[in-house]
């Protein structure tokens, strides 16, 4: 039975990071994450986490202890945020070329300069060519199911490749609401018993990590790793549908069509801002335009198919970004969206806009005026910005 | 039973025909250490010389018998930090060692290696020291001695060059983190190295123990390759590299010579050093002899509380 509690961001990770046993946690406070490693040491003080936990000095080193972990065969689990994601750089990419199923929260955060501590997507999404698997959430609830999902995507043995749950730091990290807080036994059921690793330094069985190794062996490790990859799509979807089945949530999985029908104009949104996108869609459709947003949960892989099938029909829509290419005038997510459409041979009109950096609110009005500017108003090549007027 | 009956009685742990310089000894010390150290060892292996010349292994060929792996340049303390916290979790003994050269110690790796030795991590690290970036062609790093010619500190005629700055002190760097082990070690003193290699293995169930090993390089430092352990003893035979064991916070020097080398007889073994002027050598050999007469104090001074 689920125990139901008021939990802020940090703490539905935290909590969902103690209920799936990992062997190792290793982790550096940065703000807007430091809450986790707080609540984690204090599950451990009390009794109630038994992993080992490593107090590390830096976040190179949790990645590092980690990556160290998991070779030996540990279930493991961290968070960090921008400069601290930015540190870890080295090994982080070598946890997914590696195959190893770590799983790690990143408190979205923007990047500096200038100096911010706030939200923001671009730690993370810089990041989405290291190999990692990467999931964006919109709230606390989803924060605690899709950690607990987590675990079973990268052990999944025909993944076994490193997740990450991306969940906007401050709007959900320091934000509480209602969360269902299944039992221990109902996650210990839904991750049930798990396979051990085929690769791990195991005295028994010596082996070598990481010889010398030529490019024709390279290019099979790449073409495995991208096939892994492209299986997490099917993988993410199973996992929704059986989480559903046992808890009663479902996420869609690899994304989620909201009121998307008989649409003819969306938006597409990654992350919290999809709250405020719901809310302006309802008030859209209360006068008289057909709208619907489409909520793109996996960045990493991203579900081509999914997303373009579900945008196919539309006269236009809109992507919102936390984010920024630089060099590409758009958002990061609309890259992935446009050239998803590619793949349609047909011509959907599409707007990038760019807002909420470094904390900046996304708010209803906003997303509301997106919704009629593209109906009324062809696209551009360049991004627009979604900027709150200054007194 | 001599040292070598004994070492020849041990299994080695890492593969034949590696391809290291001629007159290199740095594959004779891990061999040796591995030997000590045996088959329940999970070996780390940075990037540097001994990742270049095969002991990781080659695509689908270990390079040793026992699990080996190659680590960053600067996460190896972390790594192992990993390795052992997952085996302990297990409560299987194992020995979680480190075989890393000076770049991967005293530069890039510092920051992990002195986080592992501040938490007590349970594992093993040596440092093979040959004072450079000696594996990608003789760079200077941290750890290269002052003046001495590197291919990042050349010298010219015009303005003499080579390095200058002094090198870090990295055995004392570690002693001051006060983890329960730390010994300096020469290939030219292998009984020497084994027994402190033993007794690492002992203490590293305290926390993080540290074997610092200076290697003189045949090749980046301009040294005959016959002479390559005569050059190891003068380290030792000069100062340069004293030979001595911090345990649990207690100096003990190893070996003692009534009448030091001059530091000159060492110096003038290797290319790298050739361009020295007399003032420059006095001036290394004041150094030279100012720490070994804050080591002797060390020693003196007894247990610390």
């Amino acid at each position: 039975m689920a125990n139901y509690d008021v939990l802020n961001g940090n703490r539905a990770a935290a909590v969902a990071a103690l209920l799936c046993r990992p062997d190792v946690i290793a982790a550096y406070p940065i703000t807007p994450q430091t809450p986790v490693v707080e609540y984690l040491m204090q599950f451990a003080a009390d009794g109630l986490l038994t992993s080992a936990l490593c107090e590390v000095e830096s976040e190179l080193s949790a990645m590092s202890v980690l990556t160290g972990a998991t070779l030996a065969g540990a279930r493991s689990f961290t968070a960090t945020s921008s400069q601290g994601l930015a540190l870890m750089y080295e090994p982080y990419f070598r946890a997914s070329t590696l195959r190893l199923p770590i799983v790690m929260a990143i408190v979205n955060r923007e990047m500096i300069s200038p100096q911010s501590v706030w939200g923001g997507q671009q730690d993370a999404l810089t990041l989405r060519d290291a190999g990692w698997l990467q999931l964006y959430v919109e709230d606390n609830q989803e924060i605690l199911d899709t950690i607990i999902q987590a675990f079973r995507l990268a052990e999944h043995p025909e993944v076994l490749l490193p997740v990450n749950i991306c969940y906007d730091g401050f709007y959900l990290s320091h934000m509480a609401e209602r969360v269902a807080i299944p039992s221990q036994e109902e996650v210990d059921t839904f991750l049930g018993v798990r396979q051990p690793s085929p690769v791990v330094l195991d005295t028994r069985h010596p082996i070598a990590v990481d010889p010398l190794t030529t490019g024709e062996y390279v290019m099979e490790y790449r073409h495995k790793q991208v096939q892994a990859t492209r299986k997490a799509l099917q993988v993410v979807q199973e996992l929704n549908s059986s989480f559903a089945q046992s808890f009663g949530r479902d996420y869609g999985g690899c994304s989620e069509s909201y009121r998307m029908e008989d649409a003819e104009y969306a938006l597409v949104t990654i992350g919290s801002m999809t709250g405020a996108a719901r809310e302006a869609v309802d008030l859209q459709r209360q006068l008289g335009q057909k709208v619907g947003l489409v909520k793109v949960r996996l960045l990493r892989p991203f579900p081509v198919q999914e997303v373009s099938q579900a945008l196919a029909y539309l006269q236009g829509y809109a992507v919102i970004d936390r984010s920024v290419s630089f060099g590409r005038d758009s958002g990061i997510l609309f890259q992935e969206v446009a050239a998803a459409m590619y793949t349609l041979g047909k011509y959907v009109p599409a707007q990038s806009y760019i807002g909420g950096l470094g904390g900046e609110d996304i708010t209803v009005p906003m997303l509301q005026q997106v919704l009629a500017e593209i109906a009324a108003k062809p696209p551009e090549p360049t991004a627009r910005w979604l900027q709150q007027e200054v007194d | 039973m001599t040292i070598t009956e004994k070492l020849a009685a041990l299994p080695d742990m890492i593969s034949p025909g590696i391809s290291s310089c001629v007159g290199c000894n740095v594959e004779l010390i891990l061999r040796t250490c591995m030997k000590v150290l045996g088959s329940e060892t999970v070996l780390a292996i940075p990037p540097g010389c001994m990742g270049g010349v095969g002991v990781v292994g080659h695509n689908t060929k270990s390079g040793a018998k026992c699990p080996v792996f190659f680590p960053l340049l600067d996460n190896v303390a972390s790594m192992l930090a990993g390795i052992k916290l997952q085996y302990e979790r297990e409560n299987r003994p194992v020995h979680a060692v480190a075989f890393a050269g000076d770049g991967a110690t005293v530069d890039a790796g510092l920051q992990c290696l002195s986080g592992a030795a501040e938490r007590g991590d349970r594992i093993i690290y040596i440092c093979y020291d040959n004072e450079g970036y000696m594996n990608t062609g003789y760079q200077r790093s941290g750890s290269t001695g002052k003046y001495a010619w590197t291919s990042t500190t050349p010298v010219s005629a015009a303005n003499r060059g080579g390095k200058r700055q002094h090198k870090k002190d990295i055995a004392q760097i570690m002693a001051m983190h006060d983890i329960p082990y730390l010994a300096t070690c020469s290939p030219a003193y292998i009984p020497d190295m084994v027994s402190k290699v033993e007794k690492a293995m002992v203490y590293s169930q305290e926390g993080l123990v540290f074997l610092h090993i200076l290697n003189p390089c045949v090749t980046g430092w301009g040294i005959r390759p016959d002479l390559s352990i005569q050059a190891a003893r003068l380290s030792v035979q000069s100062n340069y590299h004293p030979l001595y064991e911090v345990v649990r916070g207690k100096y003990h020097l190893s070996m003692e010579f009534p009448e030091a080398k001059p530091l000159q007889e060492y110096l003038g073994l290797m290319r790298k050093y050739a361009h020295l002027t007399p003032e420059e050598i006095a001036e290394l050999q004041a150094v030279t002899t100012s720490k070994w007469q804050r080591l002797k104090q060390l020693a003196a001074m007894g247990e610390l509380s």
